[in-house]
Formats: C-alpha cells, sequence, structure tokens
C-alpha cells in the first residue's frame, strides 16, 4: 500500500511540476522530490493524496521560518490548472459594491505599496484528530501550521482604490480552484470589513522571499494574520464587497464553531454558530520527538508557542506528564503575528518512561488548555502539546 | 454490468450498535494520570481547568468519560477481533468498487479511511456527497453506508487497509491483467454512455480534459498497451477500474474515444 501511495504522489507532483514548467514564475519547491513526499520522513506527511492535504513533521518546527517546500498544504479541490494561474493570463478583478470597479494583472498590482511580514497560517482543523468522539474531516495531527514570511500589497489598498460603498460589510474572496464535478459548491469566503481594510491584512505574492508555490495559492493568495487560514484564499480571483456573509456552504456551513460550548452527544448544537476567525493561543514541542530516548543529564526541549493577534506571554513544560511546570525561555525577537520560539533545558534524573508536555499563555491572559472544547467540525485544537520519551542511562 | 442485490440481503451478523458507539483512548491524547484517575497537585492553570475536569455543574464529565472510554476500549477490542467477518466479502468487494468509481472522482481513498465515525455521522457525510453530486443510486449509498459503518467505526483500529487493499484482499483472483478472451470489439454507441457516467467528470465532457487529461486524440487510444494498463490498474492520480468496468465495457469506451 505504502508503495502504491508514493508512486501515486510521486506522479501527481511530478504532473503539477510538469505543468509548472509553462508558468515560468510559478515555482514549484515540491516537484524534484515528491518521491519522498509520501514518507514520513519526507518533507510533508501527506493526509490526503488528492486534492493533495499533507503537514509538516513537527520537527521542522525546530527553525523559525517554514521552509516553502515543507510548509502545510491544505485546499478543497487542489490548485488550477497552471496555465489558468498564468501571470499573462491572470488577472484579479474587485467589484460588488465599489464605486470602480478594478481588472488588475500582476504587474498593476505590484505598483501598490509592498509590505512584508512574517505571521504564522494554521489550518482550522489542525489537531482534528486529538478530538473526543472524533469528527469527520482530514485528521491533521500537530502539523498543518506554518511560519512564513509574506510579501504582497494590502488589500486596504485595493479597496481604497476601488472605493468601498456604504452598504459594503464584508470582502468575498474566490479562488481559481474549481472542484471535479459542478455540483460541488465553490470555495467561497468573505471576511468582515474591518479585518479587510485591516493595514497587515494582504495579498500576497511571495512567500519567504521566492514567488509564492502553486501549491500555496500562486499567484495570490490572502494573508489575513493572526486568523485561521480558511480566510487566507489562494489562486485569488475575484474580491467581492457585499452587504452580507458569503452564502454558500464554506461560510454557511463548514469553518463554523459553537458560540459557547456544546456537549459532544447533545448532537448537532443548538447553540449559534459562529464563523472560526481568530487563532488561539498554542504552543508545540519541536524537539525530542515522540518516542525519542534521551540520556539522562540535560536534555534540549525545544519548540514555538503563538497567539494569532495576540503576543505570547509565556511557555510553560512539564517533564513529569503534567504533576510540576517550569517556565520555558521565550528566544528571538517579538513581531506581530509570527511565532516565538522557546526553549528548556531538562536535567532528567530519573530513567524510565514520561510525557513532556507544554502549554502557553498569551499576553490577553488567555491559556492553553488542557483539552479543546469539543465541537462538531473538530476545529481550533490547541490543547496541550504532548509526548512521550524514554529517559536512558 | 452493475450488480443487483439488495441491501437488507446483506448480513452484519456480528455487528452490533456499541462496537461502533465505543471508543478506544489513543495514547498521546489523554493523558495517563487522567486514564488512572490519579489527580494532579494544583498547577499554575488549574482555574481553566478545574471547571473542564471537575464534577460540578456537568451532567457527563471528563472522568466519567474516560471511564466509558475505558469499559468501551475493551468492548470494542474484543469486537475488532472478528472486525473482517462482520463485512460480509461481497458487500466489501461492491462498497469498495463503488468507493473507488464514485468517491474518488473528487477525492482519494485515504480520507475515508481515516474516518472513524459512528453510523449518524457517516450517514450524514454520504447523504451530503449524494447531494454534491456523487453517483450513487438509493441502493448503492445503502450498501456504502453499510460498509463504512462496519470497517471506519470509532472503535476500529487506527490503522487499517487502503481500500485499494481491501479490494485486493476480497477479490476473487481473475485473468491476468490486459489478456482478454480473444479480440474484443468495441461499441462506441454503448461507450458513450459509459464515458458519461465514469469518465467525463474528470476528462470532461466530449473527452476534452478537465482535472484529467484529454482523451480526444490523445496517442495512447492508440497504444493500446498504455490503455489497458492505465484504465485496468490506474495511473497518478486516477484510480484503477479494473473491478468497475468490464473488458467490454473498456472497449467500448475505447472504441467511442477513437470517434473523437
Amino acid at each position: 500500500m505504502t508503495v502504491s501511495r508514493r508512486v501515486l504522489l510521486r506522479t501527481l507532483l511530478q504532473g503539477i511540476g510538469a505543468g509548472l514548467v509553462l508558468g515560468r514564475s510559478l515555482q514549484t519547491v515540491q516537484g524534484g522530490r515528491g518521491d519522498e513526499a509520501g514518507q514520513a520522513s519526507g518533507p510533508l506527511t501527506v493526509r490526503v493524496t488528492r486534492p493533495f492535504d499533507a503537514e509538516t513533521p513537527v520537527r521542522e518546527f525546530a527553525s523559525w521560518l517554514t521552509p516553502n517546500e515543507r510548509f502545510f498544504v491544505r485546499s478543497h479541490f487542489g490548485p488550477p490548472n497552471a496555465d489558468a494561474v498564468q501571470p499573462d493570463v491572470w488577472r484579479l478583478t474587485v467589484k460588488g459594491l465599489v464605486k470602480d470597479g478594478l481588472s488588475l494583472n500582476l504587474k498593476e498590482l505590484r505598483q501598490f505599496e509592498e509590505v512584508t511580514l512574517t505571521a504564522v497560517l494554521q489550518c482550522s482543523g489542525n489537531g482534528r484528530a486529538h478530538h473526543r468522539p472524533k469528527v469527520p474531516g482530514v485528521q491533521w495531527e500537530r502539523g498543518a501550521v506554518g511560519n512564513a514570511q509574506w510579501t504582497g500589497v494590502r488589500l486596504r489598498d485595493l479597496l481604497q482604490r476601488a472605493g468601498v460603498k456604504l452598504q459594503g460589510l464584508h470582502v468575498q474572496f474566490q479562488g481559481a480552484d474549481r472542484p471535479a464535478l459542478a455540483t460541488v459548491p465553490l470555495f467561497t469566503r468573505s471576511i468582515p470589513l474591518a479585518k479587510a481594510l485591516h493595514p497587515d491584512t494582504l495579498l500576497a505574492y511571495e512567500m519567504n522571499g521566492r514567488p509564492l508555490p502553486l501549491l500555496h495559492g500562486a499567484p495570490l493568495r490572502v494573508i489575513t494574520p493572526g486568523w485561521m487560514a480558511e480566510s487566507c484564499m489562494k489562486w485569488l480571483a475575484e474580491i467581492t464587497v457585499r452587504a452580507d456573509e458569503t452564502p454558500g456552504y464554506y461560510m454557511q456551513q463548514a469553518y463554523r464553531i459553537p458560540e459557547t460550548s456544546i456537549h459532544p452527544s447533545s448532537g448537532l448544537p443548538g447553540t449559534a454558530m459562529v464563523p472560526v476567525e481568530r487563532m488561539l493561543v498554542k504552543s508545540l514541542i519541536a524537539a525530542p520527538a515522540e518516542g525519542d530516548t534521551v540520556r539522562k543529564g540535560p536534555v534540549t526541549i525545544q519548540g514555538v508557542a503563538w497567539a494569532g493577534e495576540a503576543p505570547v506571554a509565556k511557555v510553560e513544560v512539564s517533564c513529569d506528564d503534567g504533576y510540576t511546570w517550569e517556565q520555558a525561555r521565550v528566544i528571538g525577537e517579538e513581531q506581530p503575528y509570527a511565532w516565538r520560539q522557546w526553549r528548556y533545558i531538562w536535567n532528567a534524573r530519573t530513567t524510565g518512561p514520561t510525557a513532556i508536555l507544554c502549554r502557553a499563555m498569551d499576553a490577553r491572559g488567555e491559556r492553553q488548555p488542557e483539552t479543546s472544547p469539543w465541537n462538531p467540525g473538530g476545529f481550533l485544537w490547541n490543547g496541550w502539546d504532548r509526548l512521550s520519551v524514554t529517559v536512558a542511562a | 454490468m452493475r450488480m443487483v442485490q439488495k441491501p437488507s440481503s446483506v448480513v452484519l451478523a456480528s455487528l452490533k450498535p456499541s462496537t461502533y458507539t465505543n471508543r478506544t483512548p489513543r495514547a498521546g491524547t489523554l493523558p495517563a494520570h487522567r486514564l488512572a484517575g490519579v489527580s494532579k497537585p494544583d498547577a499554575p492553570y488549574s482555574s481553566r481547568r478545574a471547571p473542564r475536569c471537575g464534577l460540578v455543574g456537568r451532567t457527563f464529565s471528563p472522568f466519567t468519560i474516560v471511564l466509558l472510554v475505558i469499559l468501551g476500549g475493551v468492548v470494542a477490542t474484543a469486537a475488532q477481533e472478528d472486525e473482517r467477518a462482520t463485512v460480509e466479502p461481497t458487500l466489501a468487494r461492491r462498497a469498495a468498487t463503488l468507493i473507488l468509481a464514485r468517491c474518488a472522482v473528487c477525492h482519494t481513498t485515504d480520507l475515508i479511511v481515516q474516518q472513524r465515525l459512528p453510523e449518524d455521522r457517516w450517514t450524514a457525510t454520504v447523504e451530503k456527497m449524494v447531494h454534491w453530486g456523487a453517483d450513487l443510486t438509493k441502493d448503492e449509498a445503502a450498501v456504502l453506508l453499510q460498509y463504512l459503518t462496519a470497517r471506519y467505526h470509532p472503535g476500529a483500529p487506527d490503522h487499517l487497509p487502503s481500500i485499494e487493499n481491501e479490494l485486493a484482499m476480497t477479490e476473487p483472483l481473475r485473468g491476468q491483467t490486459t489478456a482478454t478472451d480473444g479480440p474484443l470489439t468495441g461499441l462506441a454507441a454503448r461507450g458513450a454512455g459509459l464515458y458519461a457516467h465514469n469518465c467525463q467528470a474528470c476528462h470532461g465532457e466530449g473527452a476534452v480534459g478537465g482535472v484529467g487529461p484529454k482523451l480526444a486524440r490523445n496517442t495512447i487510444l492508440k497504444n493500446d498497451g498504455v490503455f489497458w494498463e492505465t484504465v485496468l490498474h490506474g495511473r497518478g492520480p486516477m484510480p484503477a477500474w479494473g473491478s468497475v468496468l468490464s473488458h467490454q465495457d473498456i472497449a467500448d469506451i475505447h472504441a467511442w474515444l477513437a470517434t473523437r
């Protein structure tokens, strides 16, 4: 099974790679390395082969920036045909409740002021596999998250040029990706006008200083720093200003959570469901790895912590399965929306198996809970991270 | 080509509701001290944790859940022993074939195999997919639902074989690959309908291409070996159709494609 999956994936990735030869400015980092991607030891752990959904092995989070070829990939239908998003064909339309509609190619788009920021991108389903009872969907574990530098222009600048009419309260995004069957609803999303006008909300064409790869939304994707990634529309083709939230499945049914926490056995929630928006405080252990054997003496435990729109206030580590906690040292510079790396030196004295846990608190005073509240979509898991290690003499 | 079988005739003898409503605890998600029921000294974050773990104000506390999970795990483990026996081979074969032909149009089967859902969630999922265009008759949807509920319930093991392997395991040995009993004459008129039903979603109306390559005037039509190999065993993201289409069906589709 492993072999056939790997072969399947290689062919798929080669297909994508071949398609990209056509669009010179579009580069995929997957191309030559696809044969490794199906293995846990490769750059990504594949959850679904088509549409390609894959997560980053957490050991990669020992680096502050997540490299493009190791960045998690998630989409509902896979990338559009490479020729549909070629620079000479692709255009971005701004329409709806605006005074003057816009239609821009990439060169015209780049006339707006260029902005670069570093932000965590996280799939709302990251950690879905930890929810009990289990919920349907891609069973993401820990790595549907990454930290990258995004370069592009402000969505606000485009909206100001187009002129948002008074009735315009939501900004809708449509990508160029399409489902295999026309009967499947399109992935269409909207964000409230306030977030769209925030000076840090970008339309990005570069990722970590390189042209945005096709798998990550080339030629243009939305970046809503501090919000979960379903707002960060890939392969962006149309922006529509509207009076109401976007109708349709992916805005009104999917990516919604109960307003107040509900009980798993209560069936469908009686409480109001609201769209998933901001990120919650969360931390992960990047090293050691699950199942590692460490030597008695000083052991470096390291990882990352982030809290979306708020700074990380502190990270705590337990090396005795949660009985006692120590504060980890948060390192590196604080940058809004980016994650912080942290380190803790554990003096391992007792041989045998133990569990290492971490949890973070943000500047708003919100704390990472032991387990996240259950919700029918399995979104926003931010329970304490935990791994088992064995201390050897 | 379609097998006619009423789902009610399929017996899932040892499948009891309890086998899929119970849950197995998974190492790494429930800390050991919680499974053991050991209380921990108050940590700085206990104010947040307390209401979640406390027995007050909840009709169904986490400790109760843990207890149920442990008890459930015992029952589920016993039930898992004869897991395979609970899915009748004819049903399994038919369901796996439907998954390859009808579900894999939009997503690979690995997405299905990783789910562990109770019957009501599977029902909702299959209904959603049919609503979105999955080409399943009522009977077919019922067969699929029975299979999914029996194989991928919350108590099922973490790792299960792929649908492709399931099919290989249940499939009777057949005459080999591209070999056919004498030359087949493809009927283009019949092939048109078969194409529309099985291939069009990916290869487009009129075989002009879609998520899959354009097939009209594609050189593969002139290379019998590659054509049959691809259709029977799949290629890249394309699923294997050998268990869905008969050799006559494939020859008919080929004949129709040759007219495009």
